[in-house]
């Protein structure tokens, strides 16, 4: 056995068990969906091949499009609000604009360690009509029939499930991003301070372009987290009432397990892998753009 | 030394075994051990000490059984049992629906039918509660209880204090509305955050006030359709209830017993739920309410076509067996099932409120209330509870569309549209 051979041989033994699980695990279900997608199955009787008719039906389903409209919104807030937010905090904690940071930095923290299904009970308990908020309202307004009108507003409803994925995720992200500010030598700032740089120069000219790497891998985190958005959601509302916090995961789940469109629920499976494909692909070109700008 | 470690390793595995198999022989030395999946709600302390009862006296009586019991209640429990069913794991015990609401195990043949056990035994049951479930007369699961999903559950004292009378019209109901809520109560206590309960508890029996059980019948067949007016007035009802704020305050997001906590606190007059709740009733209510509390159905609506006064009934829920189970084990299993269901377990069950399919004498300590369950169901006619009937993804349609309706933003020839095409392209 030569040197190549044997290094090749070794490569093999090493990475073979790993590529083998992450083809059992995750080629082999994405590509069974996908041919999944083109057939009618039940899961018990005979699979009827139907070719696009399942994304066709899908496409056509004022459920799908209002799941996908609510998604796209969580996407929204997870790229315009988590990451800005959680940058912005990140960076008064950073330059220490505030005293006592660690506290400020654990409770920011805190929501991201607490399970899914809690915060969701938790937040569905404040926003319920028998619920904190609605009560407290209505104790003050002396209108025992007052209840809170977005959750009843088909474009409205998925709002407070905005606040609650913004109040759990940001904490997380700031984080991120404290960590890798605190990689940046303390020397270029203090450099940067003497020479008469104003706070928001170095924020956009020294800390913000550093950080263009850990920006890019935390939107490809927002967008992918947020298209397969289900636990929270699920416990908090289960995409109610009438469908109006419906999220395509929860879409994907109930006509997939609920009535057993096996092939139906695997098309909106393929559907959400492609959009997030295609989401992280425009932030892909979006951090060229810019890394290309700071060279 | 490679071959010495070898066989070694090869010792241990097969001692491992060895023991292994003994350690099970023992565990099951003369006990048949089945796996049941139970529909209970873990929160209700009445249902929960019910079955710890039912469970203790079991146990005493069958040494040779035991039980491996996993619980779930509500939209979980089916989700679970689906998941179950397609993945062939399901229980040697089950909770099962006599409609299609379980339909994934017992129209896919994976419950066993129960009639060879049953044979000289279903005398003893009401009527109502064994009619088949099956195609060929199968019973896959041995109803506990038959249930009335539609009773109108009336605060007396409240309605006495305000100075109303039962209404007997869809009229006086909503005009009695704002005497109501002017008092700061809700006029009818009611939720439908999970979609079915309208349906169930209330559309049901309007629908059988307003069609009836031949016309449902027929719509089933294809003969009539759920766009014409005997569907459509009774959704009007509803319609008119809602935009008259008759129900509880944001019905649409009410978790499933908000409307119970509502009615026992003494904030609504009215309360709609099916006859289940007088478990929940006789455990909750303060002991002077229970006088008078009364059982009612809703009043006359406008358009009767079908029966009048009346509620809608299904033959209840109960146990059935997994369809692979052994001769032996299925012995075992009916052994629960009938402890469950026939004379011992009901009489326990009715101790607790419950108004058995088992027909077994009303002892005189019995609470009031589920004397007066017994009453509403012995003299209330009764018509089709939709989801018995109709297929489960179709509920899908339908929950949804009442909510909608309940809302405003549909009315109710758009649900009726709406749930015809459904039924029409997928379930005839």
């Amino acid at each position: 056995m030569t040197f190549h051979t044997s290094k090749k041989a070794y490569y093999a033994a090493f990475i073979g068990p790993a590529v083998f699980i992450y083809a059992c695990i995750i080629i082999f279900p994405v590509l069974y969906s996908l041919g999944l997608s083109f057939f009618n199955w039940n899961g018990y009787e005979k699979m009827e091949f139907v070719k696009l008719a399942n994304y066709v039906r899908m496409f056509k389903d004022d459920v799908f499009l209002l799941g996908l409209r609510n998604n796209l919104l969580i996407v929204a807030v997870s790229i315009f609000g988590q990451l800005p937010l959680g940058f912005i905090l990140a960076y008064i904690l950073y330059r220490k604009m505030v005293k006592a940071q660690s506290f400020f930095e654990s409770m920011i923290f805190l929501p991201i360690t607490i399970s899914a299904i809690v915060v969701a009970i938790l937040w569905a308990q404040i926003f319920a009509p028998t619920g904190l908020y609605t009560t407290l309202i209505q104790r003050l307004t002396d209108n025992p029939r007052y209840i809170m009108a977005v959750a009843q507003d088909k474009q409205l409803a998925i709002l407070p499930i905005l606040f609650v994925v913004l109040w759990m995720y940001t904490g997380m992200y700031m984080v991120i991003f404290l960590a890798s500010m605190q990689k940046i030598s303390p020397s270029v700032i203090e450099s940067a301070i003497i020479d008469g740089a104003s706070e928001f120069q170095i924020l956009m000219k020294i800390v913000a372009p550093s950080m263009s790497n850990i920006l890019f891998t935390t939107a490809v985190f927002a967008i992918a987290g947020s298209l397969k958005s289900f636990d929270l959601i699920f416990a908090m509302t289960s995409g109610g009432p009438a469908h109006y916090t419906e999220v395509i995961a929860i879409y994907m789940y109930t006509n997939t397990f609920k009535y057993y469109n096996y092939g139906f629920g695997s098309a909106v499976s393929i559907v959400i892998v492609a959009l997030s494909m295609g989401l992280i692909t425009i932030a892909q070109k979006v951090y060229g753009f810019f890394e290309k700008k700071y060279e | 030394m490679k071959r010495v470690l070898g066989i070694i390793l090869v010792l241990l595995a097969v001692g491992s075994l060895a023991f292994a198999q003994a350690q099970a022989e023992t565990v099951d030395d003369g006990k048949v051990k089945l796996s049941m999946f139970h529909y209970l709600d873990l929160t209700d302390p009445v249902a929960t000490a019910n079955w710890d009862i039912l469970l203790s006296t079991f146990e005493a009586t069958y040494p040779e059984i035991e039980l491996e019991i996993e619980y779930g209640f509500n939209e979980p429990y089916h989700d679970k049992l689906q998941a179950m069913a397609i993945a062939n794991q399901l229980p040697d015990i089950m909770f099962l629906w006599p409609g299609k609401r379980t339909g994934m195990v017992t129209s896919a043949g994976k419950a066993k039918d129960l009639s060879p056990w049953l044979e000289g035994k279903l005398d003893g049951f009401s009527p109502t509660a064994v009619a088949a479930q099956g195609p060929n007369g199968e019973i896959f699961e041995l109803p506990e209880q038959v249930t009335a999903t539609h009773v109108m559950y009336t605060n007396e004292k409240l309605m006495a204090e305000l100075g109303l009378t039962l209404p007997k019209t869809l009229d006086e109901m909503v005009a009695q509305g704002d005497v109501i809520r002017a008092a700061g109560y809700t006029p009818i206590a009611m939720t439908n955050g999970d979609g079915w309960q309208m349906q169930s508890c209330f559309l049901s029996a309007l629908i059988d006030r307003t069609g009836g059980r031949k016309w449902m019948d027929s719509a089933l067949a294809g003969d009539v359709s759920f766009a014409d007016d005997e569907f459509i007035n009774a959704l009007n009802v509803i319609d008119v209830l809602a935009k008259n704020d008759m129900f509880s305050a944001g019905i649409n997001t009410l978790n499933y017993g908000s409307a119970l906590t509502e009615f026992v606190t003494g904030k609504a007059v009215y309360y709609i739920d099916g006859g289940w709740r007088v478990n929940n009733l006789n455990g909750e209510l303060p002991a002077d309410m229970v006088d008078y509390v009364t059982l009612n159905v809703f009043p006359s609506v406008p358009m009767e076509n079908g029966q009048a006064a009346s509620t809608a009934a299904v033959a209840g829920t109960g146990h059935g067996m997994n369809a692979n189970l052994s001769d032996a084990e299925a012995d075992a299993a009916f052994k629960w099932i009938w402890f469950y269901s026939g004379p011992v377990g009901s009489a326990i069950r009715q101790s607790f409120g419950a108004l058995p399919a088992y027909k077994i004498p009303m002892p005189n300590d019995i609470d009031p209330l589920t004397v007066k369950l017994s009453e509403f169901v012995n003299n209330t006619p009764s018509g089709y509870v939709i989801d018995a009937v109709m297929d489960g993804e179709g509920m899908g349609v339908l929950h949804p569309a009442l909510q909608e309706l309940i809302f405003g933003t549909k009315t109710p020839e758009e649900v009726g549209a709406e749930y015809e095409a459904w039924v029409a392209a997928n379930e005839r």
